[in-house]
């Protein structure tokens, strides 16, 4: 669903490219996870697969890079719209302002595609719905909770039905129940609609929980790419500055304190922590 | 938090009206307002026009706070400013070299019964109608949606804006900034305020534009509207009927044929 080859690219005026002969495929209907220090090139990487570089973000690029069978550099935005869906750190720059109703805020992307109104009507509400946004549709989009703000943004990308889904750590400025609202939704929309994901994320447990591998990105240069039980406990991603999980911490912490640990792999997640210290032996 | 429009959803008929339709009466009072030769026939707008209008619409209380709230001012300056110097014969009062005259006072009326007329029919119109529903039905007609969209946007957008220098302000405080004082004071404190404010807002462009690209705001192509809005033969003869009536009472103003 996603290609890269030997894909890179400039900034205009910056000596080294923000990301640098990139090569990976994403099937279609995976969730992968995209981690990495910051000015790793992880937005960078986010707006290229969206198509905002080259169309607007200008630079120079070489490889190739295509999403659902389109090739962006040869593409449009307009095009891409409803193939390919955005969404970023800020729910409130993602609100286009334009409309006074939540119903209306999720309804915009549809009616710039040109969508009949009836066709419009069901897909709005379902995606209310799934969003678990149903009972606000009236409500301003603006006297929204960040958590909720950021599901509006993301419902207002999901109601196009894009193929493949793209998000710039959608999660860093809400708090931990507004993350698992976001999670439970995307983990749901994976489930069920087949979308591709790809998702730019610090908070390592959620990746655990949810992705199906993970790509660890440093200086523009893909460093790893596997699951997250192999990439995300790997002592690699903490030597470029990405903090492993507390579980796998504490358990690296164990081991060095003597304490004899059956398993080999390292735990991510509290469950995998519980299962693993059961095990262990003093 | 709110928004600055001043839109009281009601159960009305005249709020089930085509936006544009409202826009063709409010249009009709402010050409009257401007055109019609005696401050009378002015003021009657007003009471015989505008505040029937506002009681069918359900929302007389609040148009009669907000256009008599917005028009003190400017009676009062008015008065004072035309009851003082404009040239006149009949004198009402004497304090020393000024004096206040009738003929100022005549003129200062009938201005500030023009100006009330103008500004409570666009009160009128903003609390009878969704902004949103106004853009819709003037980018049906033609008007850029970028231009919709720009005013849309800064109604949602400026009270945030408001909330966020307040933050800066705060922050500012925080640090020592001394914002109370004379006004070579304030002014000082105005660039650690105003600064981080527009730079902030200019970071924020290209998510904004982003984030409308992904929703296919530039996409070519024809585009269709969740609302639609209703409207019927009888309300676009009416338009029709209220553009004459405009232009006729233009040009009889123009051409001199309504005298007081």
């Amino acid at each position: 669903m996603i290609r890269l080859e030997r894909f890179s690219f400039t900034y205009p005026g910056e000596d080294q490219p923000a990301l640098s002969d990139l090569s990976f495929e994403v099937p279609a209907g995976q969730f992968y996870g995209l981690v990495g220090p910051n000015g790793a090139g992880k937005s960078t990487l986010c707006y290229a697969l969206a198509g905002m570089i080259p169309h607007y973000f200008k630079g120079t690029l070489s490889g190739s890079l295509t999403v659902a069978e389109i090739d962006i550099a040869q593409s449009s935005l307009g095009e891409l719209a409803g193939t390919i869906g955005l969404v970023f750190q800020n729910p409130f720059n993602q609100i286009s302002g334009s409309r006074f109703s939540v119903r209306g805020e999720v309804a915009l992307g549809l009616e710039n595609l040109g969508v009949p109104r009836d066709q419009i009507t069901d897909q709005v509400d379902e995606t209310l719905e799934q969003s678990g946004l149903a009972d606000l549709g009236e409500r301003s989009p603006f006297a929204l909770s960040g958590g909720q703000q950021q599901r509006l943004a993301i419902a207002s990308i999901l109601v196009m039905q894009p193929a493949v889904l793209i998000l710039d750590e959608p999660t860093s400025q809400l708090d931990p129940v507004g993350t698992s609202e976001v999670y439970a939704l995307l983990h749901q929309l994976v489930g069920q609609h087949e979308t591709t994901v790809l998702i730019a994320e610090h908070k390592l447990e959620r990746l655990a929980e949810f992705t199906d591998n993970v790509l660890v990105l440093n200086q523009g240069r893909l460093l790893a790419n596997g699951p997250p039980k192999t990439v995300l406990t790997d002592p690699l991603i903490e030597e470029i500055g990405v903090q492993p999980t507390r579980y796998t911490q504490a358990a690296r912490q164990a081991r060095a304190r003597g304490l004899i640990l059956k398993k080999d792999e390292f735990p991510l997640t509290l469950q995998d922590a519980q299962e693993f210290f059961d095990d262990a032996a003093v | 938090m709110s928004t600055p429009t001043l839109y009281l959803p009601r159960d009305s008929r005249l709020h089930h009206l085509h936006p544009l339709t409202k826009l063709a009466l409010i249009g009709l009072a402010i050409v009257a307002g401007a055109t019609l030769p005696v401050t009378l026939w002015v003021i009657a707008v007003y009471l015989l026009i505008l505040m029937p209008l506002a009681a069918w619409g359900k929302v007389l209380p609040a148009f009669l706070r907000s256009s008599l709230l917005l028009i003190w001012p400017f009676a009062l300056s008015l008065t004072l400013i035309q009851g003082f110097f404009a040239p006149g014969e009949h004198i009402l009062l004497q304090l020393g070299p000024l004096s206040l005259k009738l003929e100022g006072i005549q003129l200062a009326a009938d201005y500030t019964a023009r100006i009330l007329v103008w500004l409570s029919a666009v009160i009128l119109l903003m609390l009878i109608t969704r902004p949103d529903q106004l853009m819709l039905a003037l980018t049906e007609r033609g008007l850029p949606r970028q231009i919709g969209y720009i005013i849309l946007t800064a109604l949602q957008i400026i009270p945030r804006f408001q909330q966020r220098a307040e933050t800066i302000l705060d922050s500012q405080r925080a640090r020592g900034l001394e914002t109370e004082g004379n006004l070579v004071k304030r002014l000082r404190a105005l660039v650690p305020l105003v600064a981080p404010l527009i730079l902030s807002s200019i970071l924020e462009l290209d998510e904004r534009a982003i984030a409308l690209e992904a929703r296919g705001f530039t996409r070519a192509g024809p585009r269709t509207s969740l609302t639609t809005l209703k409207d019927t033969a009888p309300q676009s003869a009416f338009r029709w009927l209220s553009l004459i009536v405009m232009l006729l009472l233009i040009l009889a103003r123009a051409a001199g044929w309504m005298t007081a």
